[in-house]
C-alpha cells in the first residue's frame, strides 16, 4: 500500500468510524440473538488490501480504541486484532487473491480466531467462569455474519483506498501511444 | 532491499506485540486510566450522537429479531400469563398486607429502590462486541455521582455493577460477565449462594454453593443477599430482584450445589438503566 497523508487520513477515519459504528449499532442489535462483530472483518479487509504492516497497525489501532471506549484493560483487544490483521496481510502476501470468495472466507475464519483470541485473553486475565456450550454456537454464528459483512466491507475499502493499492495501479492501463502528425 | 523491508516489518510487529503486553500489564485491574479518560472524553459526545442517530435503525433490526422470537414464545407466554394472573392476585393481597406492616414498623422504604441510594438514569451507548465480555457503556459517569461498584438495575431487576468510570461515562459489568459474582438468596427459603454466569449464554445464570438440603424448585425468585460482616459488605443492597430458578435438578443440587437461574432483566437488549448511587460502598 502506498501511504500518502490523504490515504492515512482515510485509514484513520475508517478505523474510528468502524469502532463507533460497532459500539453504537452492531453491538446493540441482535440478529437471531447474536450481535454481529464488524471489527474483525474490517481489520481482515485492511490486511488483505494493505498487507501485513497495514493489517497489524490497523488491528492494533482498532483494538486500542475499542479498549479505550469500553474502559477495558488496554492491550487485550490490540493484541488479538493486530495478530489478526497480520495474518490477513500474510494471506495477501503469500497467495494471489483471485477468487472473490477469499475476502469473505478470510473474514469468517479470522473472526472465529478473534473470538477465540478474546476468550484466551479473558482466561489470561483470570476469568474463571463456566463456559456455556451455547458459546460455540455464538462463535460460529458470528463467523457466518462476518462472511456476509466481509464482502461489502472489503469491496468498499478497496474502492476507498484504490489510489494506494499497488496491484490496482499495476493493472491500470498504460496511456495509449499516439502517432504524432497522424 | 527486500530483506530490509522484512526486518522492518518484523520489528514493527514485535514492537506492537510488546506494546500490547506492556499496556495489558500496566492497565490491568486499574479501572480507567488517563488515556482512557482522555479518549472517552473526546469520543463520548460522538458516541452519544451516533447512538441517538442509529436508534431507529437499531430498533428496526431488533424489531425483526423480536418478531421472530415472539412467534415461538406466544403460546408459552399464554400459559405463563394464566399462572401469573393467579400469582398477582395473591401478590396484591400480600403487598397490601406488607404496606400495612411497613407502616406499623415505621419503615419508609418503597421496596424498588433501597433506602440510602439515589438512582441515576443512564442510556446504554456502547456494548462489548465479543461474546466473552458482557459489558456495556452508559452515558453517565463520575460527574453524575456514579462511582465504581455502584449497583445497576433496570425495570426488571439487577443488571450489574459499575466497573469503571470516567467523567461522562461508565462501564457496567453485567451479571452475565465472566468475572461477575453476586451474593444472592432464594426467597422465601432464604437459601444463600453466589450468582455466576454461564459465559456465552446471558439468559442462564447459575446459583452456586447452596445448601442442597433445602427444597429449591423452579419458579422461585432469587434476590441479592446484601450481606455485611466484620466491616465488609456486599456492593449490592439486599432484596434487588435478580431472576427466577429455571432448573433445579436434585442430582445437580446434591452433587455440586447448583441451580440455574434466568435473569429478569433482558441482558442482550438493554437501553435505559439506573445506577444506584450513594449507598454504603464496601
Amino acid at each position: 500500500m502506498i501511504l500518502t497523508p490523504k490515504i492515512l487520513a482515510r485509514l484513520i477515519a475508517v478505523v474510528v468510524l468502524g469502532v463507533i459504528l460497532q459500539l453504537s449499532f452492531f453491538s446493540q442489535v441482535a440478529v437471531f440473538h447474536i450481535s454481529p462483530d464488524l471489527l474483525p472483518a474490517l481489520v481482515v479487509s485492511l490486511g488483505l488490501l494493505g498487507g501485513t504492516m497495514t493489517g497489524a497497525v490497523s488491528g492494533f489501532a482498532v483494538g486500542f480504541l475499542l479498549d479505550c471506549l469500553l474502559v477495558a484493560p488496554l492491550g487485550g483487544g490490540s493484541l488479538v486484532l493486530l495478530v489478526t490483521g497480520y495474518l490477513a496481510g500474510l494471506v495477501r502476501e503469500r497467495f494471489e487473491i483471485r477468487s472473490p470468495l477469499v475476502a469473505p472466507l478470510s473474514c469468517m475464519v479470522l473472526t472465529f480466531f478473534v473470538e477465540l483470541g478474546f476468550g484466551a485473553v479473558q482466561l489470561m486475565l483470570g476469568g474463571n467462569s463456566n463456559v456455556s456450550s451455547a458459546v460455540v454456537g455464538d462463535l460460529l454464528a458470528q463467523s457466518v455474519f462476518a462472511f456476509f459483512l466481509g464482502w461489502p466491507i472489503y469491496l468498499g475499502l478497496r474502492r476507498l483506498l484504490r489510489p494506494a493499492l499497488i496491484e490496482d495501479q499495476a493493472l491500470r492501463r498504460p496511456p495509449r501511444a499516439t502517432v504524432l502528425g497522424a | 532491499m527486500y530483506r530490509k523491508q522484512v526486518r522492518r516489518r518484523r520489528a514493527v510487529l514485535a514492537l506492537l506485540v510488546i506494546g500490547s503486553f506492556v499496556l495489558l500489564t500496566i492497565t490491568y485491574g486499574q479501572g480507567s486510566n488517563g488515556i482512557q479518560r482522555g479518549v472517552s472524553t473526546i469520543f463520548s459526545p460522538v458516541q452519544s450522537v451516533a447512538s441517538g442517530a442509529l436508534k431507529p435503525a437499531r430498533d428496526t433490526v431488533n424489531w425483526f429479531d423480536k418478531t421472530f422470537d415472539a412467534r415461538g414464545r406466544n403460546s408459552r407466554l399464554h400459559s405463563e400469563l394464566e399462572a401469573s394472573r393467579r400469582q398477582s392476585v395473591g401478590a396484591a393481597a400480600a403487598m397490601a398486607e406488607n404496606a400495612q406492616l411497613r407502616k406499623l414498623l415505621g419503615l419508609h422504604r418503597s421496596g424498588a429502590i433501597p433506602s440510602g441510594y439515589e438512582p441515576v438514569t443512564g442510556e446504554v451507548i456502547a456494548r462489548s462486541p465479543t461474546v466473552w465480555y458482557a459489558d456495556v457503556t452508559i452515558d453517565v459517569g463520575s460527574g453524575d455521582g456514579v462511582a465504581v461498584n455502584d449497583p445497576v438495575v433496570n425495570g426488571d431487576g439487577l443488571v450489574g455493577a459499575v466497573s469503571a468510570v470516567t467523567g461522562g461515562s461508565a462501564q457496567v459489568e453485567l451479571i452475565a460477565d465472566g468475572s461477575s459474582a453476586v451474593a444472592a438468596k432464594v426467597v422465601p427459603l432464604g437459601v444463600q449462594g453466589v450468582i455466576k454466569p454461564e459465559v456465552g449464554d446471558p439468559g442462564d445464570l447459575t446459583l452456586d454453593f447452596i445448601d442442597s438440603a433445602r427444597d429449591i424448585h423452579r419458579g422461585q425468585v432469587v434476590v441479592t443477599a446484601g450481606w455485611r460482616a466484620q466491616g465488609l459488605a456486599s456492593h449490592f443492597p439486599p432484596n434487588l430482584a435478580i431472576g427466577e430458578v429455571t432448573r433445579a435438578s436434585p442430582r445437580e443440587l446434591e452433587a455440586i450445589g447448583q441451580v440455574h437461574v434466568r435473569p429478569f432483566a433482558d441482558l442482550r437488549n438493554l437501553d435505559l438503566v439506573q445506577v444506584l448511587t450513594g449507598g454504603s460502598r464496601g
